[in-house]
């Protein structure tokens, strides 16, 4: 009885490897030709540990979380790569073995998933069937009630709201209950992919709060991914930068930002503008994302990048180790200056 | 002639007056029946801008802000209320313009749009959207159109202009449209331009390079804007000054830094406390506020803050919304409790 | 506001506008507007739909152009009796003659059956077997292939006209009236719906109310009691069918679409430009509303065939031939329950009526794919 009121992280002891992403490739097949969405993409999510994917839009971020999720479109295809969750492999489950874990063990809060309450539906009701289909056992009524009712409380919504509609609700607290629906499995993992991008400032730092505590207390694992490196900042621990479908830096998310190691992570960095520090030019990045039917040679940032020498454009880089557990993927990464370095 | 009226005083006469500004919108209206209720989109505003300043105007979905720059360029016409426009030293009133003024306004006055992707016609070419106030307005001859739109593109960064004389929208990615948009708005040599969250749609890489192109541009062509913006962060990047909205009502108006640093109002202070800063070692002071927006739906006359005020008192609920308070160097508040 | 066109050339670091553009205007319009031709035309015939709707109305256009060039050319001598056997009129009022009613049918020239007399007479009474009526000199003649002297390839009427050269004629008659029925609907419709959408109000109240009316009134009904005050001819019964069918359901639907297209930022940029009321629906609302338009003008030509050839089977049109009028001079000359034996008098007609409909339908669904993104296959 008091399991099912018990909302917790499944994974394994905190610090050890729970996913493992190895050499993610997946292309979409489109009447143009293969665009080669996830390119040789590789990380690794630790027990109790929030991480970041970054990126413009068109990187690959979304595609990454989806291929782990196995809800890809039609015409997509997994080229190669292994994804482990405690050490099993994702990759070779058939549909309905992968449909099965994942409500259960990854779980996802869409971009926009606010909007994507059934309007006829109570709240309440919806997350009840997200528990029948994937809960293990057989509730009874009350104690689908009582576990919705301990979800919701841990998300920072009244209980008594769960006989409310969708339209009944404002965009945060919709938000909310999709981190309810979220965590109503146990998960082990959670991808949130941009869970506060349509919100409001005030309710976006709700919301980021109640999901970083969320995670400190019930230990669990975390992949936010974002475009807005501060949201990034805000809350995870570790962070990747993808550009053009590559993970281009990874390391801790203090490293990174004090110190970026890759051109692009370094742009990105010097061209988001902050309320504090000091008022600064902000160095542009110029030029646009390259078209993934045709990307670049070598170097896909290289094109783009006010650091490139000859190798850039003919040699694809590798992530090389660059500091403890910093990683980045360029061949002139010492070139990059602090950040600041580049103004006038 | 812009110019000339730079020099006649920039402190002294104003671009552009706002005075006691309302936008009501009647809600459940017909023509058989009056309305009883109304939505307080604008609920009395006052600012001044500067010629050549650029104003910010900041706050969350649903304060106003959109109205307001919607106000002022005249796509929605003012409940009640005055916005003065100073043009060759004479004031006119956009808020009553007479019909004959009209286009003499839509010469002066101009906007750019949040998102680039509806803000071009599908249809017609980037030549034809560029030159579409010169065509109107019957400017010059096709060939001097043409040269002026090829100027603008070229100065707008899009090079060369020939090369996207002749596209239509969907040939461009979203920077590009953008600029488009840009060019558009400055074509006619306006002196005021209202910019519509003019970046928000757009990729991080990409939306610094137009903002720089932006205030470069304000620069050349002497324009001042009218920046509405929801990112406190942007609204620094481009402003000289930042108005903070709340419901309808300006809550604090202070030159930019001043009101990063030393915020007075309690709204302006929660908003500045939720920005994410891009920075992991930032640790910011929380400041907590209650629930969420109340609706504009027919507000009692106290301030409009009220229920959400962790600093509110019996003065506050009992009286009306606060006027501003001067507390110098062009910063006011309207708060009862500083 | 010359100042504006001459700019201060310091500000563009040695680029001269006035070297951008040698060609006119007009030239790159015309360029533009054959590329974006050709892009549509692609996604249109990637279609087989599409194709075969536009080969079933080119096989009709052609039947519509052959039948003047044939009665200019090979048909012009067929004389019969002073008149032109291939005339669709030479049949109509062709020679009537007194014949005796017989129960055995020898002599198709002095006697006639019954069944056929009971057809022809007015009243409902069966005419007695000897008596005599006035009825047409020739009966409805099989096909023949081949033969100078009966040179009627698919035929002929009961009386005696050919039925080929009056499909060819009727095709050209369909035509006739599905252009004037679809474009003055479309026309109709695209400027009720947008002008209803932009100014919103009472104005749209209204317009939409009297749609609303339009829907209501049963279009078939209404077109038969017409008939029985006025003369209706092609032309205007073309003219009434748009009408009606502009006012009704295709107004509601593109004044939907003007709507969303109303709302669209562009529109208000338009405004900004100083642009008036006239300026924003013509150049900016109707060029986006144009497209669907024009698939409606698709389905506008269909339900005008179908129209007409109701009206036309029930003898209220007053039309000089058209493939309604064949099938009710044989339905009233009673050779409706003759089914197969005489195929020549419906079958050609009623084929005609249904391929030619379902070839604009075919081209109507085919652009609905090019309007409608959405209804692409990827």
């Amino acid at each position: 009885m008091a399991q099912t009121l018990h909302i917790e992280s499944r994974g394994g002891r905190v610090g050890t490897p729970l996913l493992e992403v190895q050499n993610l490739v997946m292309h979409y097949g489109t009447k143009e030709g293969e665009v080669s969405a996830v390119d040789n993409v590789s990380f690794t999510l630790n027990n109790g540990e929030a991480i970041g994917l970054v990126g413009e839009s068109g990187c690959g971020k979304t595609s990454v979380a989806l291929t782990l999720l196995r809800l890809l479109p039609d015409n997509s295809v997994i080229k190669g790569g292994d994804i482990k969750l405690d050490g099993e492999s994702l990759i070779d489950l058939d549909e309905e073995q992968m449909r099965r874990r994942r409500w259960r063990d990854i779980s996802m809060v869409f971009q926009g998933a606010m909007n994507s309450w059934n309007p006829v539906y109570r709240i309440g009701d919806q997350i009840r069937e997200a528990l029948r289909l994937h809960w293990p056992e057989t509730l009874t009524y009350q104690e689908e009630t009582d576990r919705i009712g301990a979800l919701f409380e841990l998300v920072g919504l009244n209980p008594v709201t769960m006989e409310r509609y969708p339209h009944e609700f404002s965009g945060g607290m919709r938000q909310r209950a999709v981190i309810a629906m979220a965590l109503s499995c146990n998960p082990k993992v959670i991808i949130a992919d941009e869970p506060t991008t349509a919100l409001d400032v005030i309710v976006q730092d709700q919301i980021l709060r109640e999901l970083k505590k969320i995670q400190q207390e019930l230990g669990m694992s975390i992949i936010y991914i974002s475009h807005d490196i501060a949201v990034i900042a805000e809350v995870t621990e570790r962070m990747g930068v993808m550009y053009a479908g590559k993970l281009v830096e990874l390391g801790s998310t203090l490293e990174v930002f004090h110190r970026p190691r890759h051109p692009y992570s370094y742009l990105l960095l010097s061209s988001t503008p902050s309320i504090t520090g000091p008022r600064r030019k902000l160095a542009p990045l110029e030029g646009e994302p390259p078209n993934l039917l045709n990307p670049p040679t070598g170097c896909r940032f290289h094109p783009r990048c006010p650091f490139a020498i000859d190798k850039c454009s003919s040699e694809e880089p590798g992530l090389v180790e660059v500091g403890e557990g910093h990683s980045v993927a360029c061949w002139n990464w010492q070139e990059v200056p602090e950040i600041g370095g580049l103004q006038k | 002639m812009s110019e000339t009226m730079a020099d006649a005083g920039a402190d002294t006469q104003p671009l552009i007056k706002v005075e006691n500004l309302r936008k009501l919108f009647p809600v459940s209206k017909s023509i058989f029946r009056e309305a009883h209720d109304f939505v307080h989109a604008v609920d009395g505003i006052d600012f001044e801008i500067a010629p050549g300043e650029s104003l910010g105007l900041v706050g969350e979905s649903g304060c106003g802000k959109s109205t307001t720059g919607r106000m002022l360029t005249k796509l929605t016409d003012a409940t009640s209320g005055q916005i003065l426009l100073a043009d060759e030293g004479e004031l006119i009133d956009i808020a009553s313009i007479q019909r004959s003024h009209m286009r003499r306004f839509r010469r002066r006055v101009q906007m750019i749009f949040q998102d680039p992707f509806e803000s071009l016609n599908p249809r017609r070419t980037v030549y034809d959207t560029v030159a579409e106030s010169l065509t109107v307005q019957r400017i010059g001859s096709v060939q001097q159109r043409e040269e002026r739109v090829a100027e603008l593109l070229h100065r707008v960064g899009l090079t060369p202009p020939e090369q996207f004389l002749f596209r239509y929208p969907h040939e461009l990615s979203g920077g590009q449209r953008q600029r488009v948009a840009i060019a558009r708005a400055l074509v006619i040599d306006p002196t005021f331009v209202v910019a519509d969250e003019p970046t928000s749609m757009l990729d991080v890489s990409i939306r610094i390079s137009i903002m720089d192109l932006m205030l470069k541009l304000a620069e050349e062509f002497n324009v001042s804007y009218l920046y509405i913006t929801h990112d406190l962060a942007v609204a620094r990047y481009m402003c000289d000054r930042i108005a903070v909205m709340y419901l309808g009502k300006i809550v604090e108006i202070a030159p930019t830094e001043e009101l990063l640093s030393n915020p007075q109002h309690p709204y302006t202070r929660a908003l500045l406390s939720a920005v994410p800063v891009p920075d992991p070692a930032h640790k910011r002071e929380r400041i907590d506020i209650k629930g969420g927006i109340s609706k504009a739906l027919n507000p009692p006359p106290v301030c409009r803050f009220i229920e959400r005020c962790p600093r509110a008192t019996d003065h506050c609920r009992t009286s009306d919304h606060p006027e501003f308070t001067d507390l110098g160097d062009g910063h006011f508040v309207a708060c009862y409790n500083l | 506001m010359a100042d504006i066109l001459t700019p201060p050339t310091e500000r563009l670091d040695g680029f001269d506008p006035s070297a951008v553009l040698e060609e006119p205007l007009w030239r790159i319009r015309l360029r533009l507007s054959w590329r974006s031709f050709r892009k549509n035309w692609a996604l249109f015939s990637d279609n087989k739909m599409g194709i075969v709707g536009i080969l079933i109305i080119a096989l009709f256009g052609i039947m519509a152009l052959a039948h003047p060039v044939l009665m200019a050319t090979v048909w012009q001598d067929h004389l019969e009796g002073g008149k032109n056997v291939y005339d669709i009129r030479a049949g109509a009022d062709s020679i009537i003659v007194t014949k005796t009613i017989v129960e055995e049918v020898t002599d198709p020239v002095t006697q006639i059956s019954q069944i056929e007399a009971m057809f022809l007479g007015t009243g409902v009474s069966i005419p007695e077997i000897g008596d005599t009526i006035e009825a047409p000199l020739a009966n409805p003649a099989p096909p023949v292939l081949s033969g100078v002297d009966h040179p009627h390839i698919l035929g002929t009427d009961p009386f005696g006209g050919d039925v080929f050269s009056q499909l060819l004629f009727g095709a050209r008659a369909a035509f006739l009236l599905g252009a004037i029925a679809a474009l003055s609907s479309v026309a109709l419709a695209t400027l009720v719906g947008t002008i209803a959408a932009y100014f919103g109000g009472v104005i749209d109240t209204l317009l939409m109310r009297l749609a609303d009316l339009v829907i209501l009134i049963p279009l078939l009904p209404l077109l038969i009691v017409v008939s029985g005050f006025w003369n209706v001819e092609l032309t205007m019964l073309g003219i009434l069918i748009g009408v009606l069918g502009g006012l009704g359901g295709t107004a509601i639907i593109l004044k939907s679409q003007a709507l969303s297209v109303k709302v669209k930022p562009f529109i208000d940029a338009a405004r900004i430009a100083g642009g008036g009321h006239w300026r924003i629906i013509t150049r900016h609302i109707i060029p986006n509303v144009l497209p669907l338009s024009f698939l409606y003008m698709m389905f506008a030509v269909t339900g005008a065939i179908f129209t007409e050839a109701a009206l036309s089977f029930l003898g209220l049109l007053n039309i000089q031939q058209s493939w309604g009028i064949m099938i009710n001079i044989a339905h009233t000359q009673g050779y409706t329950l003759e089914g197969l034996d005489v195929w020549w008098l419906m079958l050609p007609a009623g084929l005609s009526i249904t391929l030619f409909s379902a070839g604009f339908f075919l081209v109507g669904r085919a652009m609905d794919e090019v309007v409608n993104p959405r209804l692409r296959k990827r």
